[in-house]
């Protein structure tokens, strides 16, 4: 029995059928920023927004929690008075108190989301983003302007996926832009 | 001053050598993509990809790398031999394409003459093809004793002492197909491989010489210096063996070297046993009139090198005894054994 295996070669034609099999089979390779992207699941903690609510005002009522309970005090928040301007307009925040200075070192942030879990009007939660990296110093301090405007990922798309992507560089730094419609299992 | 006629044939045997070696330069090119591709894949990633679509440029951007990088000759080495053992090891790679037949004859347009796809038909083809084939050895051994390091020695041993043992594995596999071609010309052994077999096999040598293929597979194997049987640049025990001191253009001599080895022995095997440029029997005939005689050809060669380099990344490497065992008291008697029963069935 061994004799035949060894003359017609069964155990060669067995590993070769096997490398054959993943030589044919898809690559787990990720073409990561040129063609594909990882989106992370709705758990994931990335760069943080600040939200509104549905008349589109701001949910953050600078109650400095999130700033007092940040184990690496990244975190800085100056709150003002938000009343008296004009009282037919639709004021900015849901109550008269809203941050004038609202800002977050990325560079201390370690990403334990603790504010998020602090806030009592969940204004901050941590978003998707995981792309931070930019050519000065200037990017990695986030301020209110940019933790207000909407991210490419909605907050109730499901992650865990492998979508198309389109490598975007520019001055400011890299970014992948996903293309969500098409999802693809990544193994 | 000799007439039109012999100069006209004078200058298509020196296009067609000019033609062939530049084929021959460049082959190594898109094979180690293909090589790096199929290594990828077969280990489920995707190899060479940034250069070009698919890393298809990635060998040149190499080419030019390899081209720029310092000559090391090491010191103590010695530089006559250090430099001449590279092409003493390449020139026989490219001599043994001079009795390679790569096609039937085709008429060119414009001066309307039958042309031969093959440089020379010698009468003795198979044997010019071992002959000049086994020198390539005396480079790399050259190559390993020039260099004065302990790795490469033991590199250039070993491929001598490989190549001894599987050369003469190999020549006496070669003898069954010319004992049923009886000739040694290689256009004559690809002329009687026409035809079929009962109407559906094709009439070739692979049917007739089982034996002998498997046999000539496995010593062309040792002859390249692939996997299983790579022990003159074993990786593992000799950093690269034989090359370990060459650097630049030198190495990328070997590496041609190496690729043009790959490419004679998917050749060779082509020729002997599975019948050169004869399409198969099943093939309709008007698609037989359609597609040229080489583009079987080089379909069988890239079926081929494609085994090889799937072979290379299926097997492990054998150990230096295991490969004399195999040489000694397996091949050889089988090589004999397949010329007694070839000389028993032509009685």
């Amino acid at each position: 029995m061994n004799l035949l295996k060894k003359i017609f070669f069964i155990d060669f034609i067995k590993g070769l059928s096997l490398t054959f099999k993943y030589n044919v089979s898809r690559t787990i390779t990720m073409r990561y920023p040129d063609e594909e992207k990882w989106l992370p699941y709705q758990r994931f903690r990335g760069l943080h927004t600040l939200n509104r609510d549905s008349q589109g005002r701001e949910l953050c009522v600078a109650c400095e929690l999130c700033a007092k309970v940040c184990p690496t005090q990244c975190i800085t928040v100056i709150p003002m008075e938000d009343v008296g301007t004009d009282l037919k307009s639709v004021p900015r925040g849901i109550s008269d108190r809203i941050a004038k200075v609202y800002e977050i070192n990325l560079v201390r942030c370690l990403f334990c989301g603790f504010c998020e879990d602090a806030c009592p009007t969940t204004a901050i939660r941590m978003g998707r983003d995981y792309e931070l990296a930019c050519f000065t110093l200037d990017c990695a301090i986030a301020d209110k302007k940019k933790l207000l405007t909407p991210r490419d990922i909605p907050a109730e798309f499901e992650g865990g996926f492998v979508v198309k992507a389109k490598f975007i560089r520019n001055d400011e730094g890299i970014k992948v832009k996903p293309d969500l419609s098409k999802k693809k299992r990544w193994w | 001053m000799p007439d039109v006629n012999t100069l006209i044939e004078v200058a298509l045997i020196i296009v067609k050598v000019v033609i062939v070696s530049m084929i021959l330069f460049s082959l190594p090119l898109p094979l180690t993509w293909l090589e790096r591709k199929i290594a990828g894949h077969i280990q489920l990633r995707l190899g060479p990809f940034r250069v070009g679509p698919h890393g298809v440029l990635q060998p040149l951007a190499d080419m030019i790398k390899l081209m720029f990088k310092e000559d090391i000759t090491p010191y103590k080495a010695d530089k006559w031999l250090f430099r001449l053992s590279p092409i003493v090891a390449m020139v026989p790679a490219f001599a043994v394409y001079a009795t390679i037949p790569f096609g039937n004859t085709v008429t060119v347009p414009f001066i309307n003459k039958e042309i031969s796809l093959h440089i020379a038909d010698m009468n003795v083809g198979i044997l010019y093809v071992l002959a000049i084939g086994g020198i390539t050895v005396y480079g790399i051994m050259l190559g390993g004793w020039a260099s004065n390091s302990k790795y490469a020695l033991l590199g250039g041993i070993r491929a001598s002492a490989q190549m001894v043992s599987y050369e003469i594995a190999l020549t006496f596999s070669c003898v069954g197909v010319v004992m049923i071609a009886n000739s040694l010309s290689l256009v004559d052994i690809v002329h009687t491989q026409k035809g079929a077999i009962l109407g559906i096999l094709p009439n070739w040598n692979i049917f007739y010489q089982p034996l002998g293929f498997i046999i000539f597979l496995i010593a062309a194997l040792a002859e390249t210096n692939r996997i299983p049987f790579d022990l003159p640049e074993d990786e593992g025990t000799l950093a690269a063996g034989y090359h370990v001191e060459y650097s630049g253009m030198r190495f990328a001599f070997f590496m041609l070297t190496e690729y043009l080895a790959m490419v004679t022995v998917s050749v060779l095997s082509v020729i002997l046993f599975f019948g050169g440029w004869n399409s198969p029997p099943l093939v309709p005939e008007t698609l037989n009139n359609l597609i040229p005689p080489i583009f079987w050809f080089i379909g069988k060669v890239a079926v081929f090198i494609y085994f090889f380099m799937w072979l290379r990344f299926t097997l492990p490497r054998y150990r230096y005894d295991q490969l004399m065992t195999i040489g000694w008291k397996i091949l050889l008697p089988l090589s004999l054994l397949n010329i007694l029963i070839t000389g028993l069935l032509l009685i």
